[in-house]
């Protein structure tokens, strides 16, 4: 029988938390290869698009990292060092990434966090603000490009990210201020 | 900069939780107070502004393009401690909703991105500002990032150092692959980022005089 919500969504979160440090030990291909084969079976669905994310988000940096130092290795020993480690590397970030984006994908986590209300709350009002604050920058990069007459480059967009900090600022401090008073009025302490 | 899950082993992820989360309660309370209205509402803007300016994507020479830190302008206009306790959770935003960086090296990078990077941008620009604070405000923010990048680096580099078959990219190469984006195009950003805000902030009169 499934779980009910939250209890559901606080197991997953609970047994993803053990799995990634658990997985984050293994460095044999073996093992690694039959956690990936049990992960994509355990998150069939889904499993296309939580694959793609993981391989934008592991496979530039690993396999960059991995082929930069097999050069050096191949230019301070002057024989090819083994592929192994380089494999179990990448394929360990691999399954990590893959387990991440399958379980976020089927956990409802503020629901999940419903017995530490604090940092519920500072999780709500975090997203809230960073949609709130992240139209403004949306809307001041928009405006610079309008503004000027052709791409703008690195110094333009520095200065616009100066400019735009300074008024997020401002915003911040102000919605920080609202919020306070809006939670005093509702009875927090 | 940060580290994915998987390239550190709970040899080193595991201690570096224990050393964040006692941090994490008392930067929290330290900065913010203990009451929910005052905490709260402080901590969750001031992460949303750092998570905001950290999607700003700068175009660098080359045809690439770089994010910006952001928490240099945070630590020195609020403290490193404020930066310290906004970063995490910027960081455990991007790992729990958006999958980007990793939990279980959530701890490494807090406290390399986090505390000793801004702590470094913070002391730089104390010792500084006498002589110059828009000077001031440059070096502490280009030191600051490079402080944040080394410590990621020398991270890496132990984990080659107690198991190359774990991590089998040795510290020349780590150092190489991000230190030198850090000293060359990403910290003279990251510095005349903060030198423009800071000058805004204070020609704005939203920050106190020195």
């Amino acid at each position: 029988m499934p779980l009910p919500e939250p209890r559901r969504s606080q197991a997953l979160l609970a047994a993803w938390a053990v799995l990634v440090f658990a997985l984050s030990a293994v460095t044999d291909l073996r093992a690694l290869a039959v956690a990936g084969g049990a992960a994509l079976l355990l998150f069939r669905r889904g499993a296309p698009r939580a694959l793609r994310r993981a391989a934008i988000a592991v496979l530039p940096v690993a396999v960059g990292l991995s082929l930069a130092s097999w050069l050096w290795l191949l230019l301070v020993a002057g024989a090819p060092p083994p592929a192994g480690p380089f494999l179990s590397l990448t394929a360990r970030s691999a399954v990590i990434a893959f387990a991440t984006f399958s379980v976020l994908e089927r956990v409802r986590l503020l629901r999940a966090l419903a017995p530490f209300p604090t940092l519920g709350r500072l999780l709500v009002l975090t997203l809230a603000q960073i949609h709130a604050l992240r139209l403004l920058a949306t809307e001041s990069a928009l405006g610079l490009r309008s503004r000027l007459p052709r791409k703008p480059g690195t110094l333009d967009v520095v200065r616009n990210a100066g400019a735009v900090t300074a008024a997020l600022f401002t915003l911040s401090a102000r919605n920080a201020r609202d919020i306070a008073d809006a939670m005093r009025s509702r009875g927090f302490r | 900069m940060h580290v994915p899950d998987g390239f550190l082993s709970p040899q080193i992820t595991v201690p570096a939780w224990g050393a964040a989360a006692p941090l994490w309660v008392w930067a929290v309370r330290r900065t913010f107070g203990a009451s929910a209205t005052e905490m709260l509402p402080a901590v969750g803007t001031l992460t949303a502004l750092a998570f905001v300016v950290q999607s700003i994507l700068i175009p660098v020479p080359g045809g690439t393009s770089a994010h910006l830190v952001g928490v240099a302008v945070l630590a020195l206009v609020y403290g490193p401690l404020a930066s310290f306790a906004c970063e995490s959770l910027v960081l455990l935003v991007q790992a729990v909703f958006f999958g980007a960086g990793g939990f279980t090296v959530l701890g490494v990078n807090a406290l390399a991105m986090g505390l000793l990077g801004p702590g470094a941008a913070w002391l730089v620009h104390r010792a500084l500002r006498r002589f110059s604070e828009r000077a001031a405000a440059f070096a502490g923010a280009w030191v600051g990032l490079q402080i944040s990048t080394l410590a990621i680096s020398l991270v890496l580099g132990l984990q080659n150092r107690l198991s190359s078959h774990y991590l089998p990219v040795p510290f020349p190469v780590v150092a190489t692959a991000m230190m030198l984006p850090s000293l060359t195009v990403v910290g003279v950003v990251e510095g005349l980022y903060t030198l423009f805000t800071l000058s805004l902030l204070r020609k704005a009169k939203l920050l106190a005089a020195p």
